[in-house]
């Protein structure tokens, strides 16, 4: 449903993002993963068509059929919002807070149906309700500030799903929230996503919470998606020498409540910080932390792909290609 | 954290400890208060992580213990004498053995300072001398940095590398007891693994005694042996941390160790 070609976006001659292939599956839950700079954001601002001005964009965005980076202004607004619903971070900051709770996810039923009056009413107490808001009648007259955090980020997620879209895009939804209520949030999604047939491209830089909400994921670093596939397949199984490193720098949890075994136990760390955007090594971008790193890996390596769709960008994978 | 009898002088020793921030307004059923009716204490070399959600008195609660922020009830006592006795040179130093590590490293540095200078400013304020550059060089390598960046700016160098300074910063006093509030939450995934050892290495190194204030149970249950859960001003539960985790007596602990589970993965 969701299909990535060669997708290129640079600003300023650097490149930010060049994804030769990524898709998504109709009602499949996609994890986007990467940290600061990676260009995780820049890829969902990219399918949204919500890339600042100076970004120049090449390859294809399709969307069921349509390559939404041809599209105009007035077609984009038709598949943006009511095809494809997005949730931002900091949910505080994505609400108007001079508005009543009622009145912003209301909006968005005006703009996409053709929904009048009581009918719209009716439409958004019907989505406070499935996002599991209490008392959704009360809420309506509610503004922001008087909601909590995970409150209002769920108030974002019916705004979202008001025109019944096929694809949502959730940017780090739960990365401004306390860890409770982070799980909550997280099981909503996931069951809007499956009781609507919805897609979901969840966009994160933490690869535990991918694995709970996602059942694939496309690791992303210095713009190029190093490896993608089945979400057990690369816990349990990563090729790239980054997604390995990245697993094993991850604090985690102790496996079977073994506390006393984890007491003091140092974790794996990869050496440096991850370049500023534009500053990524040529061929592998990983190459200049890799320990595994040879002359070879200053071109770009080919993309293998192995049983199960599991496809990787790795000169040396990390257990020799067997996945 | 450990009962009185197996340590007669804790370092730390909080008392029913009650704190509200200026102008906040006191009812009579105890609304208004930050923090309410705390007591803890801190053994020596000990390593302590404290839990909780947003607003719970996390960091309020170590800015009290460390003397930054002033308790309203209750008593604090650091080395068995009360915080609050700790008078002109003795509060100097009350503050190089209490050394904190914030959040945010680039907010928490002056960025019209050099690295240098920025190391150099609390021993001259608390140990009234100037470190030679010796001295500045070998703070600055036990932190896993080269000499050439006491000569940068803030703003010149990564996040990680500013956290290590900020731990640079705050060792060079040599403390007893180091606070870091949530040291990693704004350091990139990559990155926190490294800032974690180097604080679980400093602090094996230089016998210190840790306290750290953390959203994550899994950083936590890795580094602290004794666990504070906190939530609404109040401690819920205390003790070591992997009889805590096995086996939480308060439903809140429970809820949260299931969330944390539930979103992380699962390491041997």
């Amino acid at each position: 449903m969701l299909h990535l070609r060669n997708l290129r976006v640079t600003i300023d001659d650097y490149e930010i993002i060049n994804i030769d292939d990524l898709a998504l599956q109709p009602g499949a839950r996609l994890g986007l993963v990467g940290e600061s700079g990676s260009g995780k954001t820049m890829t969902a601002k990219a399918i949204a068509g919500l890339l600042p001005n100076e970004a120049k964009v090449s390859g294809e965005v399709n969307f069921d059929g349509q390559n939404l980076l041809t599209l105009g202004d007035r077609d984009l607004a038709k598949v943006r919002g009511k095809r494809i619903g997005f949730v931002f971070q900091d949910p505080a900051r994505s609400l108007n807070p001079m508005m009543r709770i009622g009145k912003q996810v209301s909006e968005a039923i005006r703009i996409h149906t053709n929904l009048k009056g009581q009918a719209v009413t009716d439409k958004v107490v019907d989505l406070l309700r499935q996002v599991q808001l209490p008392e959704p009648e009360t809420l309506l007259r509610r503004y922001p500030h008087q909601l909590s955090g995970g409150q209002q980020q769920r108030v974002m997620i019916a705004a979202a799903i008001a025109a019944d879209p096929d694809l949502l895009i959730a940017d780090e939804p739960t990365t401004a929230l306390d860890v409770t209520v982070q799980e909550e949030i997280l099981r909503l999604l996931i069951s809007l996503s499956e009781q609507r047939k919805m897609s979901l491209l969840f966009v994160s830089h933490d690869l535990g919470v991918v694995r709970f909400v996602c059942n694939q994921v496309a690791v992303i670093y210095g713009g190029n998606i190093v490896e993608a596939g089945n979400i057990d397949n690369i816990i349990n199984r990563p090729q790239h020498r980054y997604t390995a490193a990245l697993l094993a720098a991850n604090p985690g949890m102790p496996k079977d409540d073994n506390f006393s075994a984890f007491i003091g136990r140092r974790l794996q760390t990869i050496t440096g910080s991850v370049p500023p955007v534009g500053r990524f090594p040529s061929g592998c971008r990983f190459r200049n932390r890799c320990q595994h790193a040879s002359e070879k890996c200053a071109t770009t390596p080919p993309i293998t792909v192995s049983a199960s769709d599991h496809r990787y960008l790795c000169w040396h994978p990390e257990q020799g290609g067997q996945s | 954290m450990t009962s009185a009898a197996t340590s007669p002088s804790p370092l730390v020793a909080v008392e029913q400890m009650y704190f509200h921030y200026p102008r906040a307004r006191i009812t009579a059923g105890g609304a208004g208060w930050t923090l309410q009716d705390i007591s803890l204490t801190i053994d020596l070399k000990s390593t302590v992580g404290i839990v909780g959600e947003s607003g719970s008195g996390k960091s309020t609660l170590i800015r009290v213990m460390c003397g930054l922020l002033r308790h309203q009830q209750g008593n604090v006592r650091f080395n068995g004498k009360d915080i609050t006795e700790y008078q002109g040179d003795g509060a100097n130093e009350l503050r190089r053995q209490n050394q904190i590590v914030f959040q945010n490293p680039r907010r928490s540095l002056d960025p019209r300072m050099t690295i240098r200078r920025s190391l150099t400013e609390p021993i001259r304020a608390l140990q009234q001398r100037t470190p030679d550059d010796d001295e500045l060089v070998s703070s600055i390598k036990r932190v896993g940095l080269g000499p050439e960046v006491l000569s940068r700016f803030p703003h010149q160098l990564s996040g990680g590398q500013l956290q290590r300074v900020g731990i640079a910063r705050s060792l060079s006093v040599n403390p007893t007891i180091l606070y870091a509030d949530e040291p990693v939450s704004a350091l990139d995934v990559s990155v926190q693994a490294q800032v974690l050892n180097l604080l679980m290495d400093l602090r094996d190194q230089m016998g210190l005694t840790l306290v750290m204030v953390s959203h994550d149970l899994g950083v936590v249950s890795r580094m602290c042996e004794h666990i504070v859960v906190m939530r609404h001003g109040h401690i819920v539960e205390a003790g070591r941390t992997s009889d805590v985790l096995s086996r939480p007596s308060s439903d809140y602990t429970a809820t949260l160790l299931k969330a944390a589970r539930a979103a992380s993965l699962e390491r041997s």
